[in-house]
């Protein structure tokens, strides 16, 4: 499928006050990385310490991709913070295990998993933001 | 007066005197003037007509020779006894036999004659037409007008001297006439060839009357100038119908007035009747000057050298008896290209039969060469089959033939429709011309076919286009590996540049443009292409590309820093390295910098035996493009190496240069294989930080090794690596590579290591070759470096 006619697609949603969802839709590869870099560093300015990427939709990743994962995973693990990969489907699981990404970066089934296991994040409790404010 | 020879008699014909132009007194110098010429001019016809007479008689007779296919002697009775059945002269018959026989030019050249005497229609004017035509007339002809003209006609004018100059067909100036020189002068004036400035060049080139009041002043050299160096001279062109045939040159003792216009137009009218004369008689050559070639043969040439279609100008062969035997061929233009490849040189000058034997065969090209030679009537002919014997083999070639008559020669021209010959000897100059060398390797049966200019260029046997590497400079194995990779995996068209080492030590810059050539199949089965010296464009864009460094600093700048990212990946690591002296196991490496400058970046491959005689194998990627990651790849390979000594395992030392990637200046990522290979076991322990797993091949089977945990480098301060070992058998082969080399857009990772695993397994070959086929047949299409290390063990 030619990349030109599909670009890539964000959507980005707010479970939490400092949780943050995005869902990408199409090819993340050197082409298409710097949008998905673009919301990444909008939500990384709002604060957010929480970065779940849903990629079921997402038929293949690059290491462009995978490079701003890292990148996101970097900034937030001082926060703290974390970063979830949700539902990759087969291409982008095999990019993520043969880097070793999905040694740091854990990898949900669902929204709802992930969100779970960030409640469970020590120090982590609702209202935490306001704690530390 | 002195001059060469008496003034001839007047004729003995009545003459009528001439009615003076209006308003011009007979007694008058012009009006003596206008008489004169009128005399001159029947003096020269009568003159003619004994001579010409003859000359006509001999004419008709090879005719009837001809036409009869009778010999001379019976051809000259045929003609008496005709011309007494007839009741003419044997003259007016001959004119008759003559008329009918050719439908030429004849008499436009006379008709400046016959106007001015109004003959009497009739038998007699045809006898007077041809006879001014033929142009057998007496070669001192001209020096009789020249003594008359002076007596008559210029002494009255104040002149002393006059010279009739003939135009030769190459602008040479021939003294044909002169009255009132020396005899001597004369001598020494006899010739003047083309390009010498004189007084009469300047006429002959102006075209128009030259008036010098005193020959001093011009400066020009010309005959009679000692005896009157200041006196007044006139050249003026002597032409009829548009063609000058010569000047005429004209002496006065002191200088001389301008003149009126009436003069001017009464010399004028005698340089016409001098060009009559010219045009009719031809100057005499003395004995041992005649020329090689008749001056209308000579004309013909120039002319057939100015068509753009292979001309040939034939002149007729004569046997003993006068027969016409054979054409010489005379002459051949540059565009001809003889059918059977011979140089110009050998057909030049040969007879037509002897040259093309075939001629007189079925083609018919020389009884039609005979047919216009007799009878003046131009053949023209499309798509004439035409046959050339090469090497006792007949050749055929259609040709548009026209084939006309000039004078005493014959223009032959043909357009030969087959231009396969005229293309090939053309290729063969342009090769020649620039140096280029063509080939042609049939991948199958390893064939190689060499062109004698690259033979000349390689200064040696011919080389397989696998092997080019290894005759080419070590810096441009990379450039070489992509024009083998072009050509043969992707069978698209492909050149490179690069420098060839000759067996002679030679350094020539080459440049290489090569097609393949597919079977039904699609699949390349031959590779045709060529390879240029382009030494000397080298040097040149060198001179030219120091000029442009220095005018565009700024670009320059932005390009080096690309530019020295490459240069510290070949200083760190060269394309072809030494090999690693292992005893029991082969070493090679492979690097290949991104095509695009700007996108060379952070790969590195690193193979060194360590203290513990083990040998430390790795290959690695820094993410990111030019200086920045190529300066990390330096201090991660500098730090591999320096951990390596320590000797700890694979999986520590991916550990520590983890701890190392994380502290660098912007906290690079990168992803690599760390490898030990213990010679003495054939062993094999590794771990891999995010890398693509290696591959091994035993026998014809390559197969990954398994993907065992391993994050990338630098993404986590601290993070814990797998290791893994693996057995070695004699003849195994281990690959580690980045992902340069398999990657493609859009493609999930199996799909490109199945088709790496498929290209490394087949067929066995030597490590080097294997290694080079990777490179050569990957199917990345990303633009990224790529870099290879094998090991095979003994």
């Amino acid at each position: 499928m030619p990349i030109a006619q599909d670009p890539l697609s964000v959507e980005v949603t707010l479970p939490r006050k400092d949780v943050v969802l995005l869902t990408v839709e199409g090819y993340l590869d050197v082409d298409t990385a710097t949008e998905l870099q673009a919301h990444l560093a909008n939500q990384l300015h709002h604060g957010r310490r929480h970065f779940l990427l849903d990629l079921s939709r997402v038929p293949f990743m690059d290491s462009s991709g995978m490079n701003i994962i890292l990148r996101v995973y970097q900034e937030v693990r001082d926060r703290p913070g974390s970063v979830h990969i949700i539902d990759p489907a087969p291409a982008v699981r095999r990019i993520l295990d043969l880097t070793g990404v999905s040694i740091t970066v854990p990898v949900s089934r669902t929204a709802d998993d992930a969100l779970a296991l960030v409640d469970r994040q020590p120090g982590e409790s609702p209202g935490a933001d306001e704690e530390r404010g | 007066m002195s001059t060469t020879e008496q003034p001839r008699e007047p004729a003995a014909e009545p003459r009528p005197r001439p009615p003076a132009p209006a308003g011009v007194s007979p007694a008058s110098p012009a009006g003596r003037l206008a008489a004169t010429v009128e005399r001159l001019r029947r003096e020269v016809r009568t003159a003619q007509a004994e001579a010409e007479g003859r000359a006509l008689i001999e004419l008709a007779k090879g005719i009837l020779v001809e036409r009869l296919g009778c010999g001379p002697a019976q051809a000259a009775r045929q003609l008496t006894e005709l011309a007494e059945q007839a009741g003419v002269t044997p003259l007016e018959f001959a004119v008759e036999v003559i008329n009918q026989a050719a439908r030429d030019r004849v008499a436009e050249v006379t008709d400046a004659f016959l106007t001015a005497a109004a003959e009497p229609s009739g038998r007699d004017s045809a006898v007077r037409l041809r006879t001014a035509e033929s142009g057998a007339l007496a070669a001192n002809d001209t020096q009789a007008v020249a003594d008359s003209l002076l007596q008559h006609a210029l002494q009255p004018l104040g002149a002393v001297a006059v010279a009739i100059w003939a135009a030769g067909a190459d602008g040479s100036l021939t003294l044909a006439g002169s009255a009132g020189f020396s005899p001597a002068e004369a001598a020494r004036w006899r010739y003047v060839p083309p390009e010498v400035a004189t007084v009469a060049r300047r006429g002959l080139t102006e075209r128009t009357g030259q008036w010098f009041s005193s020959l001093a002043g011009t400066g020009l050299p010309t005959i009679g100038r000692h005896v009157h160096p200041d006196g007044g001279r006139v050249a003026v062109p002597a032409g009829t119908g548009g063609r000058i045939h010569g000047v005429l040159e004209i002496a006065w003792p002191k200088p001389l007035p301008p003149q009126p216009p009436r003069v001017v137009r009464q010399v004028e009218a005698l340089a016409e009747l001098c060009a009559h004369t010219l045009d009719t008689h031809p100057p005499h050559q003395a004995p041992g000057q005649e020329p090689r070639v008749l001056p209308d043969a000579a004309e013909l040439m120039d002319l057939a050298d100015g068509l753009h279609d292979p001309a040939l100008v034939l002149v007729p062969h004569l046997d003993g008896s006068g027969q016409l035997v054979d054409f010489r061929i005379q002459h051949v233009n540059s565009r001809f290209l003889d059918p059977a490849g011979r140089p110009r040189a050998v057909i030049n000058g040969a007879l037509l039969l002897e040259a093309y034997p075939m001629s007189a065969g079925r083609s018919e090209l020389f009884q039609q060469v005979e047919r216009v030679y007799a009878t003046g009537e131009p053949f023209r002919a499309h798509r004439m089959q035409l046959t050339a014997l090469v090497d006792q083999v007949s050749l055929s070639a259609v040709a548009d033939i026209s084939i006309s008559r000039h004078g005493n020669s014959v223009l032959l021209i043909w357009r030969i429709e087959d231009e396969t010959a005229r293309l090939a000897s053309l290729l063969q100059h342009a090769q020649r011309l620039g140096r280029i060398g063509g080939f042609e390797e049939n991948l199958l049966t390893g064939e190689i076919t060499w062109n004698d200019e690259l033979y000349h260029l390689y200064g040696r046997a011919p080389v397989p286009l696998e092997e080019l590497p290894a005759h080419a400079h070590p810096d441009d194995a990379v450039t070489i590996g992509r024009f083998l990779r072009t050509l043969l995996h992707h069978r698209r068209p492909a050149s490179a540049a690069f420098r060839l080492q000759r067996p002679d030590g030679v350094t020539r810059h080459i440049r290489v443009v090569a097609e393949p050539v597919l079977d039904t199949d699609g699949r390349p089965f031959v590779v045709r292409g060529a390879y240029q010296d382009i030494s000397a464009q080298h040097w040149t864009e060198v001179a030219l590309a120091a000029t442009r460094d220095r005018l565009a600093h700024t670009e320059q700048q932005a390009t080096e820093r690309s530019r020295l990212a490459l240069q510290l990946q070949r200083a760190i690591m060269p394309p072809a390295q030494a090999p690693l002296r292992v005893p029991g196991l082969e070493v090679a490496v492979r690097y290949r910098p991104a095509e695009t400058e700007h996108l060379v970046g952070g790969d590195w491959y690193d193979a060194v035996v360590l203290p513990s005689g083990l040998v430390l194998l790795s290959v690695g990627d820094v993410a990111g493009h030019g200086i920045e990651a190529a300066t990390s790849m330096v201090v991660l390979r500098n730090a591999l190496r320096g951990l390596a000594v320590t000797g700890a395992g694979p999986g520590q030392l991916l550990s520590w240069l983890n701890i190392v990637a994380h502290h660098l200046t912007g906290a690079v990522t990168a992803t690599a294989v760390c490898a030990l290979y213990d010679p003495r076991r054939r062993t094999l322990r590794w771990a891999r930080a995010g890398h693509l797993p290696p591959v091994t091949v035993r026998g014809r089977e390559a197969a990954a090794l398994p993907l065992i945990k391993g994050m990338l480098l630098g993404a986590a301060p601290e993070a814990d690596y797998e290791e893994a070992e693996v057995q070695f058998a004699p003849g195994d082969t281990l690959l580690m590579y980045t992902d340069g080399l398999i990657e493609r857009r859009g493609r999930p990772v199996e799909e490109s290591l199945a088709h790496l695993l498929a290209a490394a397994g087949g067929a066995p070959r030597s490590l080097d070759q294997q290694l080079d086929l990777l490179l050569t047949y990957s199917r990345s299409d990303t633009d990224d470096d790529t870099c290879i290390v094998g090991i095979r063990v003994g």
